[in-house]
């Protein structure tokens, strides 16, 4: 059984046992999977280092500046998975607005995610999990991508489904998927809790 | 003087994100919403390290975004609240630009 992230003179540990570590570290893999699939799907989006020159010649050519025009069929469609959606959410209410977001800014933001998952990745190797100062919020970030892509799997939309997933996670011995997702979920939330509620505790008033 | 010929492209880019930071100066707001997964602690821990808010005003907002669905976190010029927009996305807060009224 692990015991919570705490903090240390040098950071932040936890002792946790080896097959969580393994569980987890495999969480992170997926996630990173997925990331990287989603960025497969739409990499002649990402590799257009001349998307800017594409825009200039539609004013060369009179097309005009009109956004609407711009990203027309250009830029990568919001996912349809309920996972990939929720980390690479919208960043309008406007669609055009967050379809000229989402064509400038996806793909950095999806790299900066899988680099995230990478290190927690190298994190867990060690035991305990040991994480600098610099190294918790990084950490922490790729734990919460793995919690919301479980939240989107076991459909968490509001607080009553929170709920739900919490009394199933309460039965002790999983039987079927969705409990053991649902277990796992209570894990990385409890880690997360514990990690954040520690380096809050060690925040400086004054900043 | 004349400097080297050749640096064409390069003003071409600087020339268009000009335009585009002249077209955008209205202020913006980066609004914060809620959801039932990410955790009070640390959407107030975003908060205080990213914006570099005190532990009050951390705690106001993201009290704020859990009990009335949504809060404007920062507002200012359109360059800065998309990179807040972008930062809390990085965080997996559900976050969205929007025009301050």
């Amino acid at each position: 059984m692990a015991r919570a992230f705490r903090a240390t003179t040098r950071g932040y540990r936890a002792d946790m046992e080896a097959h969580e570590r393994r569980l987890l570290s495999q969480l992170c893999a997926d996630v990173i999977s997925m990331l990287e699939a989603r960025g497969e799907a739409w990499s002649d989006d990402a590799a257009a280092p001349d998307d800017s020159f594409a825009h200039f010649r539609r004013e060369l050519a009179g097309l005009g500046d009109d956004l609407e025009g711009e990203s027309g069929g250009a830029g990568p469609e919001p996912p349809e998975d309920a996972a990939l959606a929720r980390l690479l959410p919208d960043a309008s209410d406007d669609p055009q607005e967050a379809a000229q977001f989402r064509r400038l800014s996806e793909a950095s933001l999806r790299e900066s995610k899988i680099a995230d998952l990478r290190a927690a990745r190298m994190a867990l190797e060690s035991d305990p999990v040991a994480l600098s100062e610099a190294q918790a919020p990084v950490f922490g970030r790729a734990l919460n991508d793995v919690r919301l892509t479980l939240a989107a799997r076991l459909e968490i939309e509001d607080e009553e489904d929170a709920e739900r997933v919490h009394r199933m996670a309460g039965g002790g011995k999983a039987s079927t998927t969705d409990e053991f997702m649902a277990e796992l979920y209570g894990f990385t939330t409890w880690l997360q809790e514990t990690l954040f509620t520690a380096m809050l505790d060690v925040m400086p008033d004054d900043q | 003087m004349i400097s080297a010929a050749g640096s064409t492209l390069t003003q071409a880019g600087t020339d268009l994100d000009l335009h585009r930071s002249v077209l955008h100066s209205r202020p913006y707001q980066v609004v914060v919403w809620n959801d039932p997964v990410n955790l009070m602690s640390y959407v107030a821990w975003v908060f205080r390290s990213y914006f570099g808010y005190s532990r009050e005003k951390a705690h106001r907002l993201m009290l704020q975004v859990h009990r009335e669905g949504r809060s404007v976190v920062a507002a200012g010029p359109r360059e800065k609240a998309e990179r807040d927009v972008t930062a809390m996305h990085g965080y997996g807060l559900q976050a969205t630009l929007e025009e301050a009224e």
